[in-house]
């Protein structure tokens, strides 16, 4: 038995999509690594953009910024412990596509047939979530500690300062509306950056509870046919370097230092972890 | 140097072939002589430049407050519940829109969750001034412009005893909610509130506090359901929620209990006057988007009126053909033929 499975992977600016892809290319590539999807061979594509990503990745470098303009479509033939062999697709589109979808209301009509995949990887970068805070709260909090504010011009409104919760729930929406509505649809919903969120000791449905709680009430109120789960995602291990500005960090070296580079990896389902980066797509295409 | 070949802009004279002038003109004397003819220019070749087409778009959900053709589309959908907000400009009526809103950004009110909302980019534009990224240091609220037609807030909430119920919420100028008490005929355009499951009235509890407001609100704001009653302009069985905004400014005065009594006034004179022509009324105390929260929840009591918003108000039959309002106008009794009395 075989199968096609479009993927899409979604996620507003710097959430980890590409680094997803980078790490997953490697994975499954890496002699040895044992996980739920594995590597069922080369088709005639072009591997080369995965395999740069999966260079980058393996260096301990950041990934360079999605190009804004069009999507890479890359595509991996895998197979599950049964042998049952998937190939997924995933187009791999900049962040800046998905804030445009919020803050300017419109979307390539390119962009339709990728966005209208059955199934969807969501990332969240949980280091940068952006809660909304109130004034008053604020005040009172300044005013507890003796602080005065200093006076500074106020902010018009800009929609891209609105709460990640917000834009990431308009994003789900309008994936369940118009042309992009195809019906009932499986979510993977990756917390990623998870090293640095893990600290608070929270599972991943826990701190989508506590620090997205307007999208945690969207996807369990079920008004939009979302077959979701939620994980934590530590796809790089901790903090890499940016070569651009020839940043060299000791945690970026630790993470060289160990025997495999998928060790680096983290996959929290609940309260169980793993390395293995297959684990959501596996979920995901059932 | 080389000399320039003789040209006649004249597309008759063969000059530039045997030098002769047709007009019989003598070369240096012919006006036409020397001048180049349209003829002679070339054609200029467009350089090939390949201009980038931009992609084609789609244009998604605006998600803007919906007019009433765009709300009417969505209430089909599912169970919903139309909420008419009234009040005089600064009543309170957009900080308690925002503030709905901005504590199911918490998590859910009152045991009523967040489902959905196709008026995101509306919702945050009314929160916008009283959040922390306005980077201002007194909360404040956006007026809602006069004379524009109402518009609605969508929300669509969950409640496990109840399922799904989507809450449209009119938006309109108190300014002209206040209009209709002068002249009833304006009553006529208050779409929002003919479709109103539950109207709610909101009190200005700061102008209530204060000594040269006060009385005025204790005589307008019974006016305004008097307005609604008398032009007909009610729902039958319609819920009315009479609420008292802005908690923290009446904390906050000298006179806490008096307001409280005012209050409690213009609540029983509505009763007195008007409870048949409503399913129920009932009285809240709210503090949407206190300016500060040193006696005050933010929220406070709003969770209690969202439940009174979501409660189904069933047709209270003869409520209101059978019971007339205690005054009647002129006008009206020279007009009705409505209910054949």
């Amino acid at each position: 038995m075989s199968g096609e499975v479009h993927v899409s992977i979604v996620g507003l600016p710097s959430s980890g999509k590409t680094t997803l892809l980078a790490a997953l290319w490697h994975m499954v590539r890496e002699p040895g690594s044992s996980t739920a999807l594995s590597f069922d061979g080369l088709s005639n594509g072009n591997y080369e953009h995965l395999n740069q990503l999966a260079k980058r990745w393996r260096s301990g470098k950041i990934q360079q910024r999605t190009q804004v303009s069009g999507a890479r479509n890359v595509t991996m033939r895998l197979k599950d412990a049964s042998g049952r062999q998937v190939e997924v697709s995933f187009p791999d589109l900049p962040g800046e596509e998905f804030a445009r979808m919020w803050e300017r209301r419109e979307l390539d009509k390119s962009m339709v047939g990728t966005l209208a995949a059955p199934a969807i990887v969501l990332l969240i970068n949980g280091d940068t979530i952006r809660m909304p805070a109130w004034v008053v709260e604020r005040m009172a909090l300044a005013k507890k500690l003796g602080v005065v504010p200093a006076a500074i011009e106020a902010a018009e409104w800009s929609a891209d300062l609105a709460p990640t919760q917000v834009k990431v729930v308009d994003l789900l929406q309008m994936l369940m509306s118009g042309d992009l509505n195809i019906g009932s649809r499986r979510l993977s919903l990756l917390i990623s950056a998870w090293d640095k969120v893990e600290g608070e000791q929270l599972t991943p449905a826990g701190l989508l509870e506590s620090k997205l709680p307007l999208l945690d009430q969207y996807l369990r109120s079920g008004r939009d046919p979302w077959t979701w789960h939620v994980w934590g995602l530590s796809a790089q291990g901790g903090v890499y370097e940016d070569p651009e500005k020839e940043e060299s960090f000791d945690e970026t070296e630790r993470l060289r230092e160990l025997e495999r580079p998928s060790d680096r990896i983290k996959v929290v389902d609940g309260d169980a972890v793993t390395t293995d980066i297959t684990k959501p797509l596996e979920w995901l295409i059932g | 140097m080389a000399t320039q070949p003789l040209t006649c802009s004249n597309p008759d004279c063969s000059l530039a072939s045997d030098g002769k002038c047709v007009e019989g003109f003598e070369v240096e004397e012919c006006p036409h002589a020397g001048r180049i003819s349209i003829d002679d220019v070339p054609a200029t070749e467009e350089p090939e430049t390949q201009v980038a087409l931009p992609e084609p778009t789609i244009a998604l959900s605006l998600g803007e407050p919906l007019d009433r053709d765009e709300a009417s589309t969505l209430q089909r959908r599912r169970v919903s519940r139309s909420i008419g907000l009234i009040g005089p400009n600064d009543s309170g009526k957009t900080s308690l829109v925002a503030g709905v809103y901005d504590l199911l950004q918490e998590g859910p009110v009152s045991g009523a969750s967040f489902a959905g909302s196709s008026t995101l980019i509306g919702f945050e534009k009314v929160c916008h001034l009283a959040r922390a990224v306005s980077r201002r240091t007194v909360p404040h609220t956006e007026r809602t412009s006069r004379g524009a037609d109402a518009t609605f807030f969508h929300l669509d909430v969950h409640q496990s005893e109840n399922g799904l119920t989507s809450l449209f919420i009119g938006d309109r100028s108190g300014e002209d909610y206040l209009a209709a008490i002068d002249q009833i005929s304006q009553v006529d355009q208050f779409f929002e509130i003919r479709r109103a499951d539950c109207i709610t009235l909101l009190v200005n509890g700061e102008h209530l506090a204060d000594p040269g407001l006060r009385h005025e609100v204790r005589a307008a704001t019974p006016q305004m359901i008097d307005a609604l009653i008398e032009a007909r302009a009610i729902r039958k069985g319609c819920h009315l929620a009479i609420v008292l905004t802005k908690k923290d400014s009446v904390l906050a005065s000298p006179h806490a209990e008096r307001v409280q009594r005012d209050f409690d006034g213009i609540v029983a004179s509505i009763n007195a006057s008007h409870a048949a022509c409503f399913g129920e009324v009932k009285p809240f105390v709210i503090a949407a988007s206190p300016r500060d929260c040193e006696q005050v929840v933010r929220g406070e009591g709003v969770g209690d009126l969202l439940l009174f918003w979501l409660q189904a108000c069933p047709p209270a039959p003869g409520a209101r053909e059978d019971l007339r309002p205690v005054f009647e106008r002129m006008i009206d009794l020279l007009t009705d033929v409505g209910d054949g009395k």
